[in-house]
């Protein structure tokens, strides 16, 4: 450890300042303003936000699919990476290399590919037709179905990744020693698993859900304007109605609830540490 | 149901649900038909061509490689010394500048573009292909300090001391010992950034003018007039792109370790 | 070896922050001589030796070295070589360029660099090694090599930190060796740090033993064995029977205890080790509360009004009994005499 705090400050402040001018100042302004009303500090731009039924709808969306999104996925996840920790240690790198894999492709690539697929002329709609179980073709994209495979397919690989670090750190023997007492698999998931594997899950838990909340792509594509979230709600504010207090409104409802997800991850990374 | 039949079957249904849509979209761009369909109608290679020919498409992609470039480059230029002063030296408010430096990747970006499009272009009349840069220099510049940190961490930094006492001044130590043993992290640093920076589209949506948009920006803006196959054709290049850049990472460098 | 000082420290005060490691420390070395700095960790013996090297600049005192103040030149203009404990070779560059980095810094001529590294790697027994990696060898080799690299840029001083704590037990006695050879062949001043008493003992011609950054004893290793002057370096090098004394008298047990002879007043405390206490006469009596052999001697350990006692006899003798009541001495012409005891 070097002592010189004049060299220190002097390699590290220019990228600290730099960060504090084009990113910190400017946001913070722009949160300062939701809280302003007429020369006064005020919580009308609030009050008048949540007051409007289609904004609640909005935001009880966005936070019904961010949770909906994780839930699935730590479902799916768990699953996913069980497999995946049991395989070869060949087939397992090749696995969490797939699994990587869609996470280094433009998510609107990603998300692109769903109108292939459940488009009025898409592939989901050509089999139902195929085999005669609808007549017209059934509108799946702008719906919060559609929004919320697309979501799921965009943040599962951070929960599978998330949940095999957890499994391998998990110790060996744990699972053969609880079969061993007798309990069934149901039990050993729930009595061993789940418990070891905690810290995991609520890692890509966050991960997932801040994710998803402040995906703006997905819901602009497989949503458009009949299935808006808070930030597809912002951006249609101040394009369409030139109104800045609720996007920083917005804004603020956002940073919130994400600063709150990286407070819980870091406590828990923390006290992971510590141990 | 027993592991032998559980196993494949997972790993088969999750892996076709994350990587399927991208193999749709592959056969979607070779397709010969006016629409956006799968099956393709016949086969041509013809949306593909269109991709090049497209004008406003070859202008955003030279900006986003331009951002992603020069972006990275510039994050890493202030991203280095933060993370050596980080690692090596006790730093005054270190944990606070290191928060500082980290936190627009918390930041939904939406809301960092909106916040200089307003505070920043608007009342100082910055030019929007700069303020671009800048962002994109912000965004970049926490994943820069995580993994040039966690590559310095892995270095013993007595070998720093060694340079010196055998002659070398502190800066030369840097260059001469510290440097040569942290290059594949650098690089490392500078994939992940590039491929971040280049798919990245919420702070860019509200930074773009006449002319001057990233590429992803234009593809979303492409796909609102119409439904041609051509997005899917660029889509699938620039997937390919970027699975070509992090398959050669890995192979040279083990990017994984970095990511 | 001439007897004027060659590298002194003149009230030298060491701090990190505010906590100060080390506080008014003075100590001359003789040219060529090997001296070791010996105590537990957080003596501060690593903090003086770094200052020594400059890698720590002294909160007050100086440095002399070879007639100059040093305090203030910087850790690349002083001279000082400095094996690290992890040896601290650079990963990216060959043995050869490791032992080349400082002359190449000198700017000397290619073909001089080329000679004394060459030099410097056949010294260390070296020489096929020249074109590796450091990751490719071993941990002794490794070591060899950061020695070759400080040697070669002929230091008026060469620092060593813990040079054979992390040697197995063949590769320490090689390197014992290798350090004593080069020392007589080059005559530099070595210092090195270690918290073995063994290894300062087996290898120094002076040890410095420190205690919560100040020197507790200087001495020669057969002073610093046989005659500690305080209860922390009795202790430190094996005495097991340790009282104080107090008017003359042995501070022990039930209360002071009348010795035979007188002592000089400045005596504080008296130690035996185990070997010098006399079993089966003299005006103690004590139980026997076990015992255990070790090849060639046998150790008791006792119950006394003294408290408990450790003695050693030959192992040919016969054993004595556990529970058994056994008379013995503690001789004080035997004693070292500890002229502290804090």
């Amino acid at each position: 450890m070097f002592q010189n705090r004049a060299e220190a400050l002097a390699l590290a402040l220019p990228a600290a300042v730099f960060a504090a001018i084009v990113f910190l100042a400017p946001v913070v302004i722009l949160l300062a303003e939701g809280f302003r009303s007429a020369d006064s500090w005020s919580l009308s731009a609030y009050t008048t936000f949540f007051s409007d039924p289609l904004n609640r709808t909005v935001f009880l969306r966005t936070f019904r699919l961010g949770l909906m999104v994780t839930v699935v996925s730590a479902v799916i996840g768990y699953a996913a990476a069980f497999a995946i920790v049991n395989l070869t240690p060949r087939n397992k790198g090749q696995m969490i290399g797939l699994v990587v894999l869609p996470l280094m492709i433009s998510s609107v690539a990603r998300t692109y590919a769903w109108i292939v697929i459940l488009g009025r002329t898409g592939i989901v709609n050509q089999a139902l037709q195929l085999v005669g179980l609808s007549d017209e073709p059934i509108r799946f994209l702008f719906t919060e179905t559609a929004v919320f495979i697309g979501l799921l397919q965009l943040f599962l690989p951070l929960m599978i990744l998330s949940l095999i670090s957890a499994l391998e750190n998990m110790p060996k023997d744990a699972i053969p020693a609880a079969r061993v007492l007798g309990a069934n698999w149901f039990q050993v998931f729930f009595k061993v698993i789940l418990p070891l594997t905690k810290e995991g899950l609520v890692i890509g838990g966050t991960l997932v859900f801040t994710g998803s909340l402040t995906a703006y792509i997905t819901p602009a594509i497989l949503g458009g304007s009949k299935v808006l979230m808070l930030e597809t709600l912002l951006y249609q504010r101040v394009t369409v109605a030139n109104d800045f207090v609720a996007a920083s409104v917005i804004a603020f409802i956002l940073i919130v609830m994400s600063f709150a997800a990286n407070l819980l991850l870091k406590r828990l990374a923390t006290a992971r540490n510590k141990r | 149901m027993t592991p032998r039949i559980f196993t494949p079957l997972v790993l088969f249904l999750v892996i076709g649900f994350l990587i399927g849509p991208f193999f749709i979209i592959v056969a979607a761009s070779l397709s010969g038909g006016e629409t956006l369909a799968f099956p393709p109608q016949g086969f041509s290679l013809k949306w593909v061509a269109k991709v090049f020919t497209v004008e406003s498409f070859q202008e955003s992609f030279a900006i986003s490689m331009l951002l992603a470039i020069g972006g990275t480059a510039a994050a890493l230029v202030l991203g280095v010394p933060a993370s050596y002063a980080l690692s090596r030296y006790k730093l005054p408010f270190g944990e606070t500048i290191r928060t500082i430096v980290s936190l627009p990747i918390i930041v939904p970006g939406i809301i960092v573009g909106l916040a200089l499009l307003r505070y920043i272009v608007v009342p100082f009349g910055l030019n929007i292909t700069l303020t671009l840069f800048l962002a994109h220099t912000a965004l970049v510049l926490p994943y820069a300090v995580r993994v040039v940190s966690a590559s310095l961490n892995n270095l013993r930094s007595d070998i720093e001391e060694a340079a010196v006492l055998l002659g070398s001044s502190r800066a030369g130590a840097f260059f001469r010992v510290v440097m040569p043993n942290i290059r594949s992290g650098i690089l490392a640093a500078f994939i992940l950034g590039f491929v971040t920076s280049f798919n990245q589209v919420p702070v860019s949506l509200f930074l773009s003018g006449p002319g001057v948009r990233t590429l992803p920006i234009d593809m979303l803006s492409y796909m609102e007039i119409t439904y041609d196959p051509s997005v899917a054709a660029l889509s699938a290049l620039l997937a390919f792109m970027s699975i070509g850049i992090v398959f050669l990472a890995e192979r040279f460098l083990g990017f994984s370790r970095y990511v | 070896m001439s007897d004027a000082p060659f590298l002194s420290l003149e009230k030298l005060t060491l701090a990190y922050g505010d906590t100060v490691a080390v506080k008014d420390l003075d100590l001359s070395i003789r040219k060529g001589e090997l001296v070791a700095f010996l105590g537990p960790s957080g003596c501060g013996k690593t903090t003086t030796m770094r200052s020594i090297a400059g890698l720590l600049s002294p909160a007050s005192g100086a440095i002399k070295l070879d007639g100059a103040d040093i305090t203030r030149v910087s850790a690349n203009k002083r001279s000082v070589g400095l094996v690290f404990q992890s040896y601290a070779l650079f990963p990216h560059l060959t043995v050869f360029e490791n032992v080349a980095f400082g002359l190449r810094l000198k700017k000397l001529p290619a073909a001089e660099i080329e000679s004394r590294v060459t030099a410097g790697l056949k010294s260390v027994g070296l020489s096929n090694f020249s074109a590796r990696k450091p990751g490719e060898l071993s941990g002794g080799q490794q070591q060899r090599v950061a020695l070759a690299r400080s040697m070669v840029m002929e230091p008026k001083v060469l620092l060593l930190d813990e040079p054979l704590s992390n040697l197995d037990a063949r590769l320490r006695l090689e390197m014992r060796t290798e350090l004593q050879r080069v020392q007589k062949e080059t005559g530099v001043t070595m210092i090195f740090v270690t918290h073995d008493q063994g290894e300062a003992l087996s290898l120094a011609d002076r040890i410095v033993v420190m205690l919560n950054g100040a020197i507790e004893q200087i001495g020669t290793p057969e002073d610093i064995y046989n005659r500690p002057i305080s209860r922390f370096v009795a202790d430190f090098v094996g005495f097991e029977n340790i009282f104080a004394v107090e008017g003359g008298k042995l501070k022990a047990g039930n209360g002071p205890i009348d010795l035979s002879g007188s002592l000089p007043p400045d005596t504080a405390g008296l130690a035996w080790r185990p070997r010098m206490v006399t079993l089966g006469s003299g005006p103690f009596q004590g139980t026997v509360r076990g015992a255990s052999f070790s090849g060639s001697t046998r150790e008791y350990l006792l119950d006394t009004p003294l408290g408990a006692i450790k003695a050693e006899e030959d192992a040919a003798l016969a054993a004595r009994e556990t529970g058994s009541a056994i008379a013995f001495d503690l001789p004080v012409e035997k004693a070292a005499r500890l002229k502290k005891f804090g």
